[in-house]
């Protein structure tokens, strides 16, 4: 792996890991080993690790990790020492283990469906065409629980979010936000352009596994009609 | 039954031991917005990582309908029970029939009720903490509502009469804690650097007050507009409770307890960890004054912090195994 990353404190109890301020597949993905790495071989006191884009953040216990130190450095300065190791190990971007691609069936009848259409002088089937015909990779979940940020889309359907967002999205809405896709994973406030929803629940508090994805994961959509959702139907 | 809500709070939720190792999903840990009150509340009725009620900004009132071993901690609060003034950071006995009070009277923001044994709440992904967004947790994963009847779970001890105990923690040990109060401490962030030169001198010499728009899931504040050197975009990044962020119009919010576990402002320092309780007691209006310390220095104080609940812990049960046998 090339030494292009920078290891800097959150705070007292995690660093971030940064590969740059992009959005990239390639940088997810060593974003994506190195969280892997971290979730089979974690040094004593690793809490947790989170993905985004480009970085990711190692949460651990300070105190257990000084409690542990034979010198007086900082639990800081364990961890950077620790991840420096791991990262000069080169992880092999390749050995991400390709997932099996997940398929998600949408109903497309989103609000903003011809507003995206008329952004770039194209019918309502072509966007929809278009947005079914990539495999999207989940760069990374936040901002809601089980809300996953997925892309790049075609360039022919990039739409800005909306200016003023939405007091209220339903859940299982599929959005629009510039050249990436999500799903909402709860009702909840939103600037995203939706295209329309899927009637699977992508999370479930019911479920040990909550979370339909994982950052890494692949997804394709694919378009159903309206009996179909009903009969799919979750919500 | 064992208590009934009379009257909530602006917010009343069950909180616990904070929901580790799902950030990655969007799950952030949630817990107390002061965690040291609700440990050490925990700790007076002889518990140790049981669920319990966090009550924020506005008088609240119970009915207990069983006898109770009970303490109430936290910051801002007068404590009646049935009309008579009980001190805060003290257990007592209650008993059955008793309405337990509180007045919103002295500066602070958040109460701890806690009961021997914990109040019976819903464990969600390892955690009994309420998360309100997920709908998961604490009671039916939502905010308590009047009428509420939230039950303890079984506890062994003999309760006949309403007394206050004679242990709890005293003034000096809260001052550590919660003084001074207008002074938060924290460590450089990722994006520090990304700030002017007069901006960092601002943030450091200016004081900030706290915004009328803050919730468990961030405080706002109002104060000197900040800026950065050049703007850059910046895509989104993990946070954690006590992450300081920029915002576009040159206001700054403080992540705290329900904090989104991503966010997409620069991140120009953080609380450090031993400051929170008090940041959390802060109420709107109420001004606040930044002071910049070394990770080192932070590091030490968290072990510190942790070493003094440590002490409380163990000096709070042996009282209560001596008084309950």
């Amino acid at each position: 792996m090339t030494n292009l990353y920078t290891i800097t404190p959150l705070n007292e109890t995690a660093v971030l890991v940064s590969f740059g301020n992009v959005i990239e597949e390639e940088i997810n993905r060593k974003v994506i080993s190195l969280h892997r790495k971290l979730i089979q071989e974690p040094f004593e006191g690793f809490i947790e690790s989170v993905p985004a884009y480009s970085s990711l953040a190692i949460f651990y216990d300070s105190i257990k990790i000084k409690s542990l130190a034979h010198s007086h450095q900082t639990s800081f300065y364990f961890v950077k020492g620790f991840l420096e190791k791991i990262l000069e190990e080169s992880i092999s971007v390749g050995s991400e283990k390709s997932r099996s691609v997940l398929e998600l069936p949408v109903l497309y009848d989103g609000d903003d469906l011809d507003f995206v259409a008329q952004q770039h002088q194209l019918f309502r089937d072509e966007v929809i065409v278009l947005h079914t015909s990539k495999t999207y990779r989940v760069f990374m979940i936040g901002f809601l629980p089980g809300f996953s940020y997925m892309g790049t889309v075609d360039e022919r359907i990039v739409t800005p979010r909306k200016n003023s967002p939405r007091t209220n999205v339903p859940a299982g809405s599929v959005g629009i936000a510039g050249m990436q896709t999500g799903i909402y994973p709860q009702a909840s406030p939103g600037g995203w352009q939706l295209i329309g929803r899927t009637p699977l629940k992508i999370f479930d508090v019911k479920k040990k596994s909550p979370c339909l994805f994982s950052a890494g994961d692949s997804v394709k959509f694919y378009s159903i009609d309206k009996t179909e959702f009903e009969k799919l139907n979750e919500y | 039954m064992s208590i009934k809500i009379l009257k909530p709070a602006m917010l009343t939720t069950l909180v616990g031991d904070g929901r580790e190792g799902f950030r990655s999903f969007g799950i952030g840990p949630g817990g107390a917005m002061d965690y040291f009150a609700m440990k050490v509340g925990n700790y007076l009725v002889g518990n140790d990582h049981e669920a319990v009620m966090e009550l924020g900004y506005a008088p609240a009132e119970f009915l207990f309908q069983k006898s109770s071993l009970a303490c109430i901690t936290g910051k801002g609060f007068t404590i009646h029970v049935d009309n008579e003034i009980f001190p805060l950071w003290k257990p007592f006995k209650i008993k059955e029939g008793a309405i337990l009070k509180l007045i919103k009277t002295i500066p602070g923001a958040w109460a701890y009720l806690a009961v021997h044994g914990g109040w019976r709440a819903d464990e969600w992904l390892g955690s009994l903490t309420t998360n309100l967004t997920a709908k998961a947790g604490g009671f039916n994963g939502r905010a308590l509502k009047k009428d509420d009847a939230i039950e303890a779970n079984e506890s062994k001890i003999q309760i006949d009469e309403t007394k206050i105990l004679p242990w709890g923690i005293s003034a000096n040990e809260l001052s550590g804690v919660y003084s001074p109060t207008n002074e938060v401490r924290c460590v450089l962030s990722i994006e520090t650097d990304w700030l002017s030169p007069l901006s960092k001198d601002k943030f450091l010499s200016e004081q900030f007050a706290v915004s009328s728009q803050s919730n468990r899931m961030g405080y706002r504040l109002q104060g000197a507009a900040l800026s950065l050197s050049e703007r850059i975009e910046m895509i989104s990044s993990p946070v954690d409770f006590g992450t300081i962020q920029l915002l576009p119009d040159g206001n700054l919010i403080i992540l705290m307890a329900d904090h989104q576990t991503t966010g997409g402002y620069p991140r120009i320092a953080s609380v450090i960890k031993a400051d929170l309780p008090k940041l959390a007691q802060i109420l709107p209006a109420e001004k606040i004054k930044f002071k910049m310390i070394s990770l080192e220095e932070a590091e030490r104080e968290l072990f510190s912090e942790e070493q003094k609940l440590g002490e409380i812990k163990m000096g709070c049960h042996e009282r209560f195994k001596k008084h309950f046998g």
